[in-house]
Order: structure tokens, then sequence, then C-alpha cells
């Protein structure tokens, strides 16, 4: 081969990797094996499966499938429902302040049951116990780049932690924990360590499908079910169709960034000059990994991932380590696509979340408000392009 | 010794070895140890009773645990009453099922509750 066809090969080479479309959303991460590819489709069909009371929907649910929620614009995004959860925070309770209700069929309660569970009951959905002190609405987040949120390492997490504000700025981000210790991350609050769990969580709490990690079934409020209300046999998925839908959720790429217009990039200057990216830092970096696409990876999630307080006004339910007023930093990314923002969709417009912020997030609200129209719409025109 | 009396003699040790069998049956195997790691929810000190607050995700559990005077309670390697246990305390447990319910083989007391 001649040195000029080698050159003009190498160059078209080099020119289809830069022509190389970014992912969609929906697609998977770029760089996937053709095994993982083939998995990651056929974790897509168990993501789209839809439940039956006969395969095991309910006898309490929030949706049939996962799909049911996270469906707009496609499958792994947001979706219109709003659910309960419900807790008791007793402060200055010696031991832990925070009662998730667990045994009375807490914090998750759900919207629908079974035709033969209101046969038996009488019921529409799970009764809420009295013993609540706040009933909180949570609307369903997208989980694009959730797989690489989970490879993030605890110890970048915690690099971002100031939990006593040692450095005066007023912002004291700290990490939430589960209740066996480890580090908690996913979900509004940051309670929940691993995505594996997340899922097998989702699956047994929001569609009522048993698991071998959780083979019995919700209670109603801390009432065993009635005899005959729940027809499939336990577990009613399989380990081996749990990993798959983990993988389907695990290599979802993340939504790729817009390209900045001029106006988008002095907003993203005007973002990082007040000081939203204390706690919505813009990029985290994945540590180790079995899976080479998610491994020493960078993700524009601009979060922390730490619990910060956002004031009385938002405030609503404890859980684990959480206050009732602290909350996650939200990962921004994808937040061009949603229409309603927050842990509980009343902000309809990113001002109004803007506005809304309170707590640690204050001062840089203040500077928000103080900055010149123009700047704020390029404030906002940046956040567009997430 | 005649034949009249090797028989029935032969029998009455059959009926001892039965008898002695009966007396000294195997024990049972084991119920199975399960393990489970999370927040103590509540405690019962005089009814020896353990609950423990654990999870998937975002589907909790109690666990409830009878916690006989047996039971092998440490933290840090020192002994640990019962009555020291309070809400909120990371504990580790080792268990059975039995018919009453799960019995607790085993506490480790990890991190007090601040």
């Amino acid at each position: 081969m001649t040195r000029v066809a080698a050159l003009t090969i190498g160059l078209l080479v080099t020119a289809a990797g830069a022509c190389r479309r970014p992912p969609q959303l929906g697609d998977p991460l770029p760089g996937l094996s053709a095994a993982e590819r083939a998995r990651f489709e056929r974790g897509r069909a168990v993501f789209d499966s839809v439940f039956t009371p006969e395969t095991g929907l309910g006898p309490l649910f929030n949706a049939n499938g996962c799909a049911e929620c996270h469906e707009d614009p496609v499958r792994g995004g947001t979706g219109d429902e709003v659910e309960r959860h419900a807790a008791a925070f007793h402060p200055g309770t010696k031991g832990r302040p925070c009662d998730e209700l667990a045994a009375l069929g807490g914090p998750v309660y759900q919207n629908h049951v079974t035709p033969a569970l209101h046969t038996a009951l009488g019921i529409d959905s799970e009764p809420v116990p009295p013993q609540a002190t706040a009933i909180a609405a949570r609307t369903t987040p997208d989980i694009f780049g959730f797989g690489l949120l989970d490879a993030v390492p605890d110890s970048t997490i915690l690099s971002y932690a100031d939990p006593d504000d040692l450095d005066r700025d007023g912002i004291s981000g700290r990490p939430n924990r589960f209740f066996d210790g480890r580090l908690g991350r996913f979900g509004r609050k940051a309670l929940v360590p691993a995505l594996l769990e997340f899922n097998e969580g989702a699956l047994a709490a929001e569609q009522g499908i048993t698991t071998p990690a959780v083979p019995a079934e919700e209670t109603v409020a801390g009432q065993p079910l009635s005899a005959g209300v729940d027809p499939a046999p336990d577990p009613e998925l399989s380990d081996s169709a749990v990993a798959l839908l983990d993988t389907f959720v695990r290599l979802l790429a993340p939504p790729a960034p817009e390209k900045l217009s001029r106006q988008a990039r002095h907003g993203r200057d005007a973002f990082d000059s007040i000081g939203c990216n204390r706690c919505h830092i813009p990029v985290l970096r994945t540590g180790d990994s079995p899976i080479p696409a998610l491994r020493h990876k960078e993700v524009a999630a601009y979060t922390d991932l730490l619990l910060h307080d956002m004031g009385p006004e938002l405030a609503d339910i404890c859980l684990g380590d959480a206050t009732p007023s602290e909350f996650r930093t939200e990962p921004l990314m994808g937040v061009r696509r949603m229409a309603r923002f927050l842990h509980d969709g009343r902000a309809t417009t990113l001002e109004q979340a803007i506005e809304l912020h309170n707590g640690e997030a204050a001062r840089t609200r203040d500077r928000f408000r103080a900055l010149s129209a123009e700047d704020r719409a390029a404030v906002v025109a940046f956040l567009k392009t997430l | 010794m005649s034949r009249f009396v090797l028989g029935p003699l032969c029998i009455i040790a059959a009926f001892a070895t039965v008898a002695t069998a009966q007396q000294t049956p195997q024990p049972p195997p084991p119920p199975p140890t399960h393990h489970v790691q999370g927040a103590v929810h509540a405690v019962d000190v005089r009814g020896r009773a353990l609950e423990v607050l654990t999870g998937v995700g975002m589907a909790f559990r109690v666990v409830r645990l009878q916690v006989p005077a047996d039971t092998r309670m440490t933290a840090a390697g020192a002994p640990l009453t019962l009555a020291r246990l309070q809400a909120g305390d990371l504990v580790r447990v080792s268990y059975g099922a039995r018919p009453g319910g799960f019995v607790a083989y085993s506490i480790e007391r990890l991190e007090r509750v601040p």
C-alpha cells in the first residue's frame, strides 16, 4: 500500500469516528461489546413488560411496568405519574428521629390495587397510616445515565461533602446513608446505595413484583395480604430477568448536552459565577467498572449526589438521615426535556425552580435574582442545553 | 447355651437397641443461618425482641427477631446487653427461622446512633 493510500484510509477512519453521532435518548452507551449490546436489547424487553395480576402485578402497585412511568419521550424517560411517599419525623427523639413507616407499609404508598385486593378490602389505593407526619409527592425521574452515576466512587461523592460548612460558604452538603451504613446516592433523598437495588426495589414498591432479592409482597399499611389476592407464585421475576432489566437501565446513555450558543456560553459562565456549580457539580468521573463503557468516564451530571437543606418551603418527608428539608442535588443532565421541576413537580419553569431554592441555596438564588434580565435568560438558555 | 436361650436374648437385644436409638435421636440439622445488617428499629428488652430496619432500594422491611438469653451480643468485641441497644444503632445480626419466628444467634453493634 502506498503512503498516500494509507494516509487516506487513516483520514477516513478518523473522520468516521469524528462524525459518529452522539447517542440519542434511549440509546445504549457508546463502546459496548456486541454481547453487552445484546443484553441491553434483551433488558429493554423486560423493561417493556406489562404485568397483570396473573404474572405478578400488585396486589399494590403504582404502575403495571417500568415503561408505564419511564416513557417520555422514549423508554427510560420521565412520565406524568405522581406517587405518594410518607414518613413520620420526630425531631428531638432519642435515636432515630425518622420513621419511614416501614412496619406500616411505607414509605411508598401505592396508588392502585388489583381487583382481587379491592374486592377483599374495599380499597382503591394503599391508605397512609395516621402515624405519618408528612406525605410527599414524587414525580418520575428519567433514568438516563444512571449506570454512570452508579460507577462514581464513594470517595468522589464524599470529597464534596462539607457537613459542618468548614469553608463558610453557606453550603454544607452531607451524604445520606442506607440503613446498613452504606453511602446512598439514588432517589430524591439519596438513600439508595446502588443501581441494582434501586431497580429491584422499584419492581417491588412500584409494581408489586417480587424477586429473589425482595421475595415478599408489600403489606397493606402493615397488614399482611389476605389469602388469595396474590395468585402469582413468588418470586414473580427471576434473577436472570432482573439482571437483564438492570443491564438495560445501567447501560442507557446519558442525554448528550447540546452545542452551546453564544448566549448559553454566557449563561454557563453566570451559572458558575453565582455558585450554582457548588452543588450542581458539572462533571463527575466514574471509577473502575467491569464494563469498559462505564470505566473511568466523565458524565456531565450536574450533581454532587449529596443532601442539602433546601429550606422549609420545600420540606416534606424524612428518609434515612435526610431531614424533611434536605434533598439530594438533582442531576441536571436531561433537564431541558423536563416539563415539571423539583422533586414534586411544583415548578413549571426553570425560573420558578430556581426561585424556589432556599436554605443552603439561598445565597445563590439571591445572586441569580440580582442578575440582569439578560443574564438570567442566559442561565436558563444554558440549562436548556443540558 | 441352648438355642432356646439364645433366641429370646437376641430378641431382647434387638429391642434394647431400638429403644436406645429412640431415646437418643439424631439432632435435626440446624436451620440455615441468615444475616441482616441494618438499623435498630425497636427494642423490647422485657420481651427479648428486636426489630431491624433493612430493605432493597425503596422497598423497606422490618425483620422481627426473638433474642434468647444465650444470643451472643457484642460491640467492638466487648459484651453487650439488649438494654444497651437503641433505635438507630447499626447492627449486624445472624439469625435463623424457627416455628415461632426468627431467632437471633448473634448481634454485633457496628455503630452507635449519635
